[in-house]
């Protein structure tokens, strides 16, 4: 997995989140790669045609949303019982997690920013609208500034994302036949509160945005206060789960 | 290697008493580790402890700290007395009263021992 | 410095039931112990404990002197190895003892010497391999992390014999070559008796027995003679098993007192041992201890 040789006890837990995360990036490149690609000859290839009035990133960055949920937690899912029974405690694989999904979140967040600021340009080449899909109508993301300010925010919700898929994935190991119907009261959570920061279609089923209609005016700066709360909860839920869980016998 | 009943550390240690008297082992030699023993018949090597340890207490084998475990000097000789203690005892009452089972005589069991005697002279 | 362990009044509950009782366990450092029992006796819940994969309901779990649960710098000295170890299936088998290093006291080196003696192909899957090839990745993996404190859990399962003959043996050798505190538990308990230097046997949640081996070995024994005769001599002995052919009877009796042996040689009756196996099967038969 990475260089664990030197290694010393108290560092460990930091040690492996890094290497989680050089892992899961390793891992997943190529499907990286692909997406990178996708989102900027994509765009090329319908411009034949039809008029190009869409961010292509935009909807690179929403997936990978859901990608980090599914990272996180089928990660968790299977460090739990490799790393207990490899002599890690449950303190510093919950420690590990979460420096893996700071590392994972910001590596996203850092490639959205960038593909988006980047595409900014290149639209602009081709004479193309960097557009949304907001409250039913195809809106220009505009400035430079405001397409900053678009991008910046992902690295954030991937954060949302990631604990979210973390607490998962906690707790469908801990209870291996109900766990997993968690997924549902936090899916209704994160994904309304990331559809209220810009108002935009709910990316994925639409019953799950639901509390979308009751903060549609809280204003930006409440709603992202509200994403990095609720972030901060799902890691500390995942935790408690985490800090006394039992390993599974084996069945013979 | 090992038969059921017996401890192993006893048949290590009646195997150590035999290789003593078959001249195997000379007075004064060095005996193998425990450790050599532990890995040469895939013991514990507490177990190979156990038989050096009853040596000792029985003066066949000293220890000399740091080096390793001797045979005894006189261990040949200690070990002979011993044995021709209980030879009557150990051998031979058990196979008089199996002969007696049998039938076999006394006269009987003494006339082939001479005859085995004077066979081989 | 090897792990001594310690269990007092330890009770684990499962939702359906009482896995362990109110344990007491001394283990002392530094030996190899043998653990039998009957499946569902309590020897794998017995195991989780120590190495701290569950919290016991109530009781204290005390290994090298300290409590275990949540106690990094015990935890990464102590190896509990599962039939089929605990792997990321999807890791290669090179990866897959890579993880090992994030003990700091595990020997990469010796792994993947063992892994060329035992025929590990490093590049496949885990997943890929068959069942006797991934108990031999768990026991490598076990064996490099040099813990202070480790344990076999039915680790042989899927194994040969001659696969089990020389893990026994790199066990043996690695042991002697650094002592430390060996658990094994298994149902081949001839095969390891060898090995070991004290049993604990495990029955219904409690331990049944914790002795040396010799102990164990000149525990009971077999009378055989006339029926009467055995009946004089096994009166007030507690019997384990009887059979009877024609005037003959042949009793297995446990705790063999110091005067008995003799006493039954006077009367004439055979003596013979009672393997480990059979006695442990005799111990735990479901009809004793009231079940």
């Amino acid at each position: 997995m990475l260089a664990l040789q030197n290694l010393t006890l108290p560092n460990r837990r930091f040690t492996l989140g890094l290497g989680i995360a050089q892992a899961a990036l390793n891992y997943f490149k190529y499907w990286i790669i692909a997406a990178v690609a996708i989102a900027f000859l994509g765009p090329l290839s319908l411009s034949q045609y039809n008029e190009i009035d869409l961010s292509t990133w935009f909807y690179t960055a929403n997936i990978a949303k859901w990608f980090t949920a599914f990272v996180a937690g089928g990660f968790l899912y299977v460090l739990v019982p490799n790393m207990i029974a490899t002599g890690m405690t449950r303190r510093e694989l919950s420690v590990a997690m979460g420096v893996f999904g700071l590392l994972w979140s910001a590596a996203l967040g850092v490639l959205v920013f960038a593909g988006l600021l980047i595409e900014r340009v290149y639209y602009g080449a081709m004479d193309w609208t960097q557009g949304i899909q907001a409250d039913n109508a195809t809106t220009a993301i505009g400035t430079w500034g405001e397409t900053a300010a678009f991008a910046a925010v992902y690295p954030l919700l991937y954060l949302a994302y990631f604990a979210a898929g973390a607490l998962i994935g906690a707790a469908a190991y801990r209870w291996q036949s109900s766990g997993w119907l968690l997924l549902f009261p936090v899916l209704v959570v994160v994904f309304s509160l990331d559809n209220a920061v810009y108002d935009t279609e709910p990316f994925g089923p639409s019953w799950a945005g639901v509390l979308g209609r009751f903060i549609d005016d809280w204003g930006r700066g409440l709603v992202l206060t509200g994403i990095a709360v609720v972030a901060a909860g799902l890691a500390i839920a995942s935790r408690r789960i985490l800090i006394d869980i039992p390993l599974h016998s084996k069945k013979a | 290697m090992f038969d059921d009943g017996t401890p192993i550390y006893r048949q290590i240690a009646d195997q150590i008493k035999a290789e003593i008297m078959n001249g195997s082992l000379e007075p004064g030699g060095k005996v193998m580790s425990t450790n050599q023993y532990a890995a040469f018949y895939q013991i514990n090597p507490a177990t190979a402890q156990k038989a050096f340890r009853e040596l000792v207490d029985e003066g066949v084998l000293y220890k000399q700290r740091g080096v390793g475990m001797f045979v005894a000097e006189d261990a040949r000789e200690r070990l002979a007395a011993d044995f021709r203690e209980r030879f009557f005892e150990r051998v031979l009452a058990p196979l008089v009263q199996e002969a007696r089972q049998a039938g076999i005589t006394l006269t009987d069991i003494i006339d082939y021992l001479e005859a085995q005697e004077g066979a081989r002279k | 410095m090897s792990f001594s362990a310690t269990l007092r009044d330890v009770t684990l509950k499962y939702r359906d039931g009482d896995a362990l009782a109110d344990v007491n366990l001394d283990l002392e450092a530094g030996k190899i112990y043998g653990l039998l029992g009957r499946n569902g006796a309590g020897k794998t819940s017995l195991l989780s404990l120590l190495a701290a994969f569950r919290k016991p309901t109530s009781g204290e779990i005390l290994v090298g002197g300290e409590p275990v649960w949540e106690n990094a710098g015990i935890v990464s000295r102590v190896a509990l190895i599962r039939e089929g170890g605990d792997f990321d299936d999807s890791d290669t088998v090179k990866a897959a003892i890579e993880t090992g290093q994030i003990r700091p006291g595990f020997d990469t080196a010796y792994a993947l010497k063992l892994a060329e003696r035992f025929e590990l192909p490093l590049k496949k899957k885990v997943r890929e391999l068959s069942r006797g090839k991934r108990s031999i990745l768990a026991a490598i993996c076990g064996l490099a992390a040099r813990a202070e404190l480790t344990m076999f859990d039915e680790v042989h399962l899927g194994m040969d014999a001659p696969t089990r003959d020389a893990f026994y043996k790199e066990l043996l050798a690695e042991y002697m070559d650094r002592p430390h505190t060996v658990i094994l538990s298994t149902h081949l308990i001839d095969e390891v008796a060898n090995y070991l230097e004290e049993v604990i046997i495990v029955d219904k949640g409690r331990i049944l027995r914790h002795e040396e081996l010799e102990v164990l070995q000149d525990l009971g024994a077999t009378l055989t003679g006339p029926a009467a005769a055995v009946d004089d001599v096994a009166a007030g002995l507690e019997v384990l098993a009887e059979q009877q052919l024609g005037g003959t009877k042949s009793v297995t009796v446990a705790a063999f007192g110091p005067g008995t042996r003799e006493r039954a040689a006077a009367a004439g009756l055979e003596i013979g041992p009672v393997g480990l196996q059979d006695l442990f099967i005799h111990l735990t038969e479901p009809s004793r201890n009231g079940a």
